[in-house]
Parts: structure tokens; sequence; C-alpha cells
């Protein structure tokens, strides 16, 4: 697309169009750090909780504290991929605060869960994870997180006649349905893209 | 009657500029050069174009120490796109042969 004239038809131009909207498109990219951050934290807290209960083991509920050195991490992620972001969509603005508003319901849930004796917090907790992920889902058209925040709700239904313990088993698969397998997909898809840019 | 095509819109260039930053919320100056496969030196050119017509916005900064230029899509801009294309729309719908 060297020179700065060349004549074109009708056709070609809106074959140009089409080209350059479908190469910005295409070129999004999520390196899939954030959700596979958050889907491998929130599994191993369910499972080392829902281990300790069964095995009668004190003060594994602490494990939770992970999550507090996880949104550490994630800044850290954020700084960087936004650094090296070269352009920005028009929806990256909504889903950055559908996420941010996501992170501050979950820190008051939890401080709201730890301060009164509420029944099946967890459940609380499933019906949130649901609502960021399916958002994302729906709105970058990514089915994987689609369904997962479909997931979410399902386990959140199931969660109201569950025993207690067997729910942190829940949120452990709505974390791997939700962020975990979507982040591996993304991962993958974003270093398929860097090879081939190479 | 057929609507002229905008000339600052009817350049190859240009035109790809146009689209690339029609599909983002913004961009930098060399995102628009990998996607448009144009020198440097012609695209600050086209940009110029587009800016003085006030299709676009241009925002000069500074990233990581380094000067970093961003483009971005007007209201104005927008609206002469969607003109372009309806008047390439009637071209070509002139052109198709009747059934």
């Amino acid at each position: 697309m060297q020179e700065e004239d060349k004549p074109m038809s009708e056709s070609e131009s809106l074959a140009l169009i089409t080209a350059m909207i479908n190469k910005a498109k295409c070129d999004y990219e999520d390196t899939g750090m954030s959700t596979l951050l958050w889907g491998g934290v929130i599994t191993i807290c369910s499972l080392v909780n829902f281990a300790g209960i069964q095995l009668k083991i004190n003060g594994t509920g602490n494990i939770w504290l992970l999550t507090y050195v996880a949104v550490v991490v994630q800044v850290f992620i954020a700084i960087r991929e936004r650094r090296r972001k070269k352009f920005t969509m028009h929806e990256d603005s909504a889903m950055g605060g559908i996420w941010i508003s996501f992170g501050a319901a979950m820190f008051m849930f939890s401080y709201y869960t730890s301060i009164f004796n509420v029944p099946s917090a967890n459940t609380i907790f499933l019906i949130a994870y649901g609502i960021p992920t399916f958002a994302t889902g729906y709105t970058r058209r990514f089915r994987p997180m689609l369904w997962g925040g479909l997931a979410c709700w399902v386990f959140a239904i199931a969660s109201m006649y569950t025993p207690p313990p067997y729910i942190l088993l829940y949120s452990s698969a709505s974390a791997q349905l939700a962020w975990f397998i979507p982040g591996l997909i993304l991962r993958r898809r974003y270093l398929n893209a860097k090879k081939g840019n190479v | 009657m057929f609507k002229e095509l905008d000339p600052i819109l009817h350049s190859q260039l240009r035109l790809a500029v146009m689209s690339l930053l029609l599909s983002v919320k913004e961009a930098e100056f060399t995102f628009i050069r990998e996607k448009t496969n144009a020198t440097a030196g012609n695209l600050s050119v086209q940009v110029q174009k587009l800016k003085e017509a006030g299709y676009i916005d241009v925002v000069k900064e500074f990233k990581d120490n380094y000067p970093n230029t961003k483009c971005h899509i007007t209201p104005v801009g927008i609206k002469a796109f969607e003109e372009y294309v309806k008047a390439l729309q009637e071209y070509l719908k002139v052109g198709q042969p009747k059934l």
C-alpha cells in the first residue's frame, strides 16, 4: 500500500474497507494471563478449603488470603499489558469498568460474609462470578467465557440444594470453566499469533 | 445523479487508515503502519491530510520515554466515512445487472 493515489474501483474500495476492519478485529489479543491467574487461584483455594474441611484440618480457610496476593499480581499484569498494547478497542473501557466493579463487589462480599453469618455465602460468590464472565463472553463474542458464565449460574442454582462443603467443589469447577479453560484457549491463541508475527 | 466520491477518502492508503481507525477506539502510529504496510513517511503525509480534513485526531505523547503518536477517528470522520460508503453502494447498485 505504498502509492498514495492508486486508482480504485468502487468494489475495490469496499473490499479494502472490509479487509482493514477484519484486520483490526483479528488483531484483538488477550494474553490470557489474568484469566489463567484467577482460574488457578480460585480452583486452588476452593480445593484446599474443601480438603481441609473433609480432613478436619484447622485454618485451611486462610488459603483464601491467596486472593489478595493474586490482586497484586493482577495489577502488575494489567500495567504490563496496557503498556504493550498498540491500540484500544471501543469496548475496552466498558470491560475494564465491569471487572473493576466485580473486584470491588467481591471485596465487599468477602468482608460482609466474614462479619455476618450468611447462609451459603459461596452461592452469592458463584452468582457474582457469572456476571463479568458472561458479559465478557457476550461482548467479545468469545463462547468459552459465555458458557463459563452460564456454568457459574447453573452451579449457583445447584449450590442452593447442596450441603455447604460440597459447594466448594462447584466453586473450583466454575473457576475452571469460567476462567482457567478460557484462559488456556486465549493463551494458546496469543502465542500462536505471536509466533505468526515473528 | 451520483454523489461525487470524497477525494480525501478515495485514496487507497487514506481509506485503509480510516477503515482501521473506525474499528478501534484509538491506535498507535506503529500499529497503523504494520496493518497498512505503508512506509512511515508516506503514512505521515496521509495522516496529516486526514487530520487537516478534520477526519482524525492525532495526539503526540511519550511512552516509556519515547515519542508515541496516537490517532483516533472524529465524529466528522465517521460521518464522512458513512457518506462515502453510501455513495459507493449507490455506484455498485447501478453497476449490477438487472434480473
